[in-house]
């Protein structure tokens, strides 16, 4: 092999194989070689695994082709035959048979692909009318067909390993899944356990204050296994559509100024800004809707502690926008659009307590409303969870 | 004289837990939040026992496990909320003396501290470990990983950590090849000698002034390679 032939084809593989797609490959790999062999129609065929009939995944035409384009029939008899033998096999017109129409004069030529040594389909070419191909054609062809093979087990390749990539995420997220439960369980647990366990010692006398404490702390926390389990509930609920929702007329800032009362009775150090217009009843669940005001506050409680929460209400002709912002230290744009998700915990997060189910049921109930729920955040600027429920007529 | 329990955990009220129990039965506590805390505050005092929550901030409990064993015999005790096989397990290979899964009574954690301080190992042989070693100019803090050469820090990759460690932990003996290869790589690398040259190698050009002459890891003609015993 001389240089200049050796150089012209490691551009072409790099070019080739630089191509993410494999449909994009094949057409750069047969327009890079037409200069030494020329056809008017490619195609490719593989074998469906179910129906075991063929399939053609690839056809083009070039040139002269370009009119029989739509027309792969031509090929599909010889693709059959060259997979049945599992060799290359030259077809040239019979003379004599008074057929004058180029597409009877077909020049035709095929290999079989050979993908990860299984044989799994057949390559076609075709020239109406000549010339007939020379051994340097052949060659090229075969040179053409054994890539191809290579290129469409990459394309397998890569599809096997999305499938498994996409299986492996889903078990993982099981796997968080049982853990997360299963630490948030145990945590609660583990202090009621300890505490109570520690208070039934008879080998050493708790004084009045320790004993008191140890006892607040078993209530609390027997109170946030409660919680916890009534959290599990209302998602798993919410995920089998089987929550009951009971709508009928709400005053949406009412509602807000009543759950923002009782939020501040416990915590009367939180500093809540309102910034209402006049707004239209709607229609919807008030229990519910409180729900997610309840648990938007107890997140900014959480995790934006100290911060001032400014909470906007707007209404236009369609729908109620609310905001709800904080001025604590914001959500990374890199978990914003996985917040909302069933059992999602921003990592690093884990110190604070949590089931990573509180967003989730807000968002299922929202969306039970059919309105729509998201938050915007800039880290270390705070976040603003936005909210809109459509303004139906009141019946 | 008392003896001093390290417990380490991020939850507050398990902290609290365990201290007070524990000082009712004449121990006394020293306490941190997270792994790398737990290091820090092993380091400055003695310590008998460690109670070691599994999962922390920072670096978890398996981890500060593993960076004590690097040169320290201390008793280690596992809390982990999570009673799967695996992880017990995970931590018993690490070198932990025993485990305990949370919830457990209060009565059932000091029994075992009990037990495991009884089967613990004379204190002479755990008070002749050091977090930090020296070999010339180099030196090493075993708690954080970290190597310098004189005032500049090096960085190794954990395979080359794992390497310079059998040295260290075998000074004045000399190590055969495969010794090395099984300890650091695995047994199926024994052969694979060399793996072992290019990693010696990349070491030397790390930690050597002058790697052509090495004075921390000496090649000895077809016996093996060792650190030399005397500071140079």
């Amino acid at each position: 092999m001389d240089l200049q032939t050796l150089s012209s084809l490691h551009n072409i593989f790099q070019e080739v194989q630089q191509k993410p797609d494999w449909k994009a490959a094949l057409d750069t790999l047969f327009v890079s070689l037409r200069d030494s062999f020329i056809f008017d129609n490619v195609a490719i065929y593989l074998k469906d695994q179910r129906t075991r009939g063929l399939d053609v995944v690839y056809a083009r035409a070039v040139g002269r082709g370009k009119t029989a384009e739509a027309d792969v029939v031509w090929g599909e008899s010889l693709a059959s035959e060259v997979i049945a033998k599992g060799q290359m096999i030259l077809k040239v017109p019979t003379r004599g048979t008074g057929k004058t129409g180029r597409l009877d004069l077909a020049h035709l030529l095929a290999f079989p692909l050979y993908i990860g040594s299984k044989l799994g389909g057949a390559l076609v070419f075709v020239r109406f009318g000549g010339p007939a191909y020379s051994e340097l054609h052949i060659q090229t062809a075969a040179l053409q067909a054994f890539w191809t093979a290579a290129l469409i087990e990459r394309r397998d390749l890569q599809q096997a390993r999305t499938e498994l990539d996409s299986v492996q995420r889903q078990m993982r997220l099981q796997d968080d899944f049982v853990s997360t439960i299963s630490h948030e369980l145990r945590t609660p647990l583990g202090f009621i356990k300890g505490y109570s366990t520690s208070l039934l010692r008879e080998d050493t006398v708790w004084d009045e204050a320790t004993k008191r404490e140890f006892l607040n702390i078993i209530d609390e926390e027997a109170d946030r296994l409660a919680r916890l389990i009534e959290d599990m509930l209302e998602s798993a609920r919410l995920q089998s559509k089987t929550l009951q929702f009971k709508f009928s007329p709400v005053r949406i800032d009412a509602l807000m100024r009543d759950v923002a009362t009782r939020i501040n009775m416990h915590h009367p150090e939180l500093k809540i800004t309102f910034n209402f217009e006049t707004l239209p009843p709607i229609r919807g669940d008030g229990t519910r809707l409180s729900q997610v005001f309840e648990n938007l506050f107890s997140n900014a409680i959480k995790y934006s502690p100290g911060s001032e929460i400014t909470i906007g209400m707007r209404a236009s002709a369609e729908n109620i926008r609310i905001t709800f912002a904080d001025q604590g230290e914001g959500i990374s744009e890199d978990y914003l659009p996985f917040v909302f998700e069933r059992f999602y915990r921003v990592p690093g997060e884990r110190t604070v307590t949590g089931t990573g189910l509180g967003l989730y049921i807000c968002k299922q109930i929202i969306m039970a409303h059919h309105g729509n729920i998201w938050v915007e955040s800039v880290l270390g600027k705070g976040a603003t969870f936005i909210i809109e429920l459509p303004v139906v007529p009141m019946l | 004289m008392a003896k001093r329990i390290l417990i380490v955990d991020d939850e507050p009220r398990y902290l609290r837990l365990l201290e007070a129990n524990l000082r009712t039965e004449g121990y006394e506590v020293a306490t941190a939040q997270d792994g790398v805390q737990a290091l820090d505050v092993f380091s400055a005092q003695p310590i008998d026992l460690v109670l070691l929550d599994v999962m922390m901030p920072r670096l978890d409990g398996f981890g500060v496990c593993q960076r004590l064993r690097e040169f320290s015999n201390v008793p280690i005790v596992i809390l982990t909320a999570r009673g799967e096989e695996q992880d017990r397990v995970r931590g018993l290979d690490l070198g932990a003396d025993d485990y305990l899964v949370k919830p457990f009574s209060a009565t059932e954690l000091l029994a075992r501290v009990r037990a495991v301080l009884r089967r613990a190992h004379a204190p002479s042989e755990t008070t002749g470990q050091a977090r930090f070693f020296a070999h010339g100019d180099l030196k090493i803090d075993f708690a954080r990983a970290e190597v310098w050469r004189g005032e500049e820090p090096i960085s190794l990759s954990a395979t080359e950590y794992r390497l310079l460690l059998q040295f260290t932990h075998n000074v004045g003996k000399i190590l055969t090849s495969e010794d090395l290869l099984t300890s650091v790589w695995g047994a199926e690398y024994k052969n694979d000698k060399e793996i072992l040259w290019v990693s010696i190698a990349r070491l030397r050009q790390k930690l050597e002034s002058d790697a052509h002459a090495p004075h921390h890891i000496v090649t000895r003609s077809g016996l093996g390679y060792l650190m030399p015993p005397i500071e140079i």
